[in-house]
């Protein structure tokens, strides 16, 4: 059940419904949550429900056995099995054929005759982020960040809130379970909620979509087939389509999330804006970098045991940044350019850190910055290392002809998704103001409005989010 | 005592705070609404898109599955969107549509 969807829509409209006949009971409402967000996990499959549970239920246990445990090798045992387990389930679902495929590979090799049989094992969507879920409980509880959980409706509610089920962001236990303990008594920010939504629904439907079936699509699927400058476009296009796609969902989800009375952290602060490459992991998918900051960067020994072990912990830590996306060569290339750059960036510190830019070198710094995004996304996005190989031959060689594929129509949406990099903050919070100050009834009207114009202008059916994948 | 202890044990609190910034800003969660404010504006949404997004209506019944019930529904929302037709509702969705297909179709 995807977002931007009428069957969507109708299951949020009995949720919102039972949030306001259940009104005081938080009890009740929770429950009920669970209850829904069970039933949208099993739109997908309804066996992934017993996964999503049993990834609850360990989490809940090993919290409570480390909170119990007498002593600290105890507790580190604990949080050790506990964490295997975890990254167990997700190594099984989305590696173990890439596992069975290398040990043949390898067993071809030796001359050996025998061939482990492929599983062909089906991913269950969002396992990368209820497993990170639960990771960061356990290890918050371990290291005594958040305070262990006690009722189990809560941890089943943390680990499953559909809002953020299946593509995040990535919501920390000591951020969301203290939101489970007692009711907001805060109203519900409607205002701010609706233009989150109205503002993914455009990005999703309209950009991401034109700009991947109408350039971004056609080009990397043949790169051979186009020349430099549709090749150029296209990796822009890229660029925006990933962002307006996967910043959208998270709209979307922090959107929900606020009329069901909950708060959710920024998942997205104009990433493309960036003058540094560390500045531009500080605005895209925060959760996620965040995350590997405090559960991989800072258990390695982050900056603190020399310069060396600093770009060591930086390129090791994109580079599973990368493999966590899928194992194949092409996210190791993109995790590995990633961690280089941070790292070649800190080393370059002494130089480039402390002074301050001119308006000319930070035009320089962002396009710069940008153009190195840009690069690492051609791996991200193409099929294999070889065709990403390929796409840049021809980015180097073939700038005879003109544009073949893109339309007006698609370069001005790329251009329009830059653009919104570059709008200042003030002007999402005073329309949000704007929007608080409208009755409800009336923001209804305007929201179906908007939809419905944002409907008509987007393609039939609604491709899904390119971040369901991972 | 144990009354105590166990209440506190009862009460977690999380020890470190977040250093997560909110998505949407204390600022902007000053002014807000109920549960059923909620429940009425998505009421009212829903029913502005059925007036205005009607001509989508048909294939989304129509992918709900088979048997009676699902046949009946698949009429209905055909009524339903013949009956906005008439009322000259399905217009601005259809002039969007034709520009949208227009505007792709143009080249340099």
């Amino acid at each position: 059940m995807l977002f931007p969807t009428l069957g969507f829509l109708l299951f949020f409209l009995i949720v919102a419904a039972a949030m306001a006949v259940l009104d005081t009971r938080f009890a009740a409402k929770k429950a009920v949550l669970v209850i829904a967000s069970y039933y949208f996990y099993a739109q997908w499959d309804w066996r992934f429900c017993f996964l999503l549970a049993a990834s609850s239920v360990l989490s809940y246990l090993a919290g409570q056995l480390i909170d119990a445990a007498p002593d600290q090798r105890r507790r580190q045992t604990i949080l050790g099995i506990a964490v295997a387990l975890h990254l167990g389930l997700l190594g099984f679902f989305k590696y173990f054929d890439f596992f069975v495929s290398s040990a043949n590979q390898l067993a071809r090799l030796l001359g050996l005759e025998h061939e482990l049989p492929f599983i062909e094992i089906l991913l269950p969507v969002g396992i990368s982020f209820f497993t990170f879920h639960g990771i960061s409980y356990i290890t918050d509880v371990y290291r005594g960040d958040v305070a262990v959980c006690r009722n189990p409706l809560d941890m089943l509610l943390y680990m499953s809130f559909f809002p953020q089920l299946v593509a995040g962001p990535i919501v920390r236990a000591a951020y969301f379970l203290p939101q489970l303990a007692r009711p907001s008594a805060e109203p519900i920010p409607i205002g701010p909620a609706l233009l989150l939504i109205l503002v993914g629904l455009f990005k999703k439907v309209v950009i991401a979509n034109y700009v991947a079936t109408g350039l971004v699509d056609p080009v990397f699927s043949a790169p051979t087939s186009y020349g430099g400058p549709d090749l150029l476009l296209a990796t822009y296009g890229y660029a925006v389509q990933i962002y307006c796609d996967f910043s959208a969902y998270s709209d979307m989800a922090i959107a929900l999330a606020a009329l069901l009375g909950f708060r959710f952290p920024a998942n997205f602060n104009q990433p493309y804006r960036a003058q540094r490459l560390r500045e531009f992991w500080q605005r895209w998918h925060i959760s996620l970098s965040t995350w590997l900051r405090d559960y991989l960067y800072k258990p390695l020994g982050g900056n603190r045991e020399g310069r060396l072990k600093t770009y060591r912990n930086l390129l090791l830590t994109m580079l599973l940044g990368g493999l966590w996306h899928g194992a194949a060569w092409k996210f190791i290339a993109w995790g590995a350019l990633h961690g280089g750059g941070l790292a070649v960036e800190r080393m370059l510190e002494p130089w480039i850190g402390r002074r301050a830019l001119t308006p000319a070198a930070k035009i320089i710094a962002t396009l710069v910055v940008f153009h190195f995004v840009c690069l690492a996304w051609i791996f991200f996005r193409a099929e294999d290392f070889a065709m990403a190989s390929l796409y840049i031959g021809g980015l180097a060689s073939g700038w005879g002809g003109g544009l073949q594929q893109a339309g007006p129509l698609v370069v001005a949406l790329i251009a329009l998704g830059l653009a919104g990099q570059f709008t200042p903050d003030a002007l999402f919070d005073r329309a949000a103001i704007a929007f608080a100050r409208v009755p409800s009834w009336g923001l209804g009207a305007t929201a179906g409005i908007v939809v419905a114009l944002i409907n008509a202008l987007g393609p039939e059916g609604v491709a899904p989010f390119i971040y369901f994948r991972f | 005592m144990v009354a105590l202890e166990r209440e506190l044990k009862e009460t977690p609190q999380p020890v470190a705070a977040p250093t997560t910034a909110d998505a949407i800003p204390l600022a902007l969660r000053r002014r807000g609404a109920s549960a059923r404010q909620v429940l009425a504006m998505t009421i009212v949404g829903v029913l502005a898109l059925a007036l205005l997004a009607s001509r989508d209506l048909p294939s989304w019944v129509g992918r709900l599955g088979d048997g009676p019930v699902a046949e009946r529904a698949q009429t209905l929302a055909t009524e339903w969107d013949d009956a906005m037709e008439r009322f000259g509702l399905t217009r601005p969705h259809e002039a969007l549509r034709a520009w949208i297909s227009w505007a792709l179709d143009v080249r340099w």
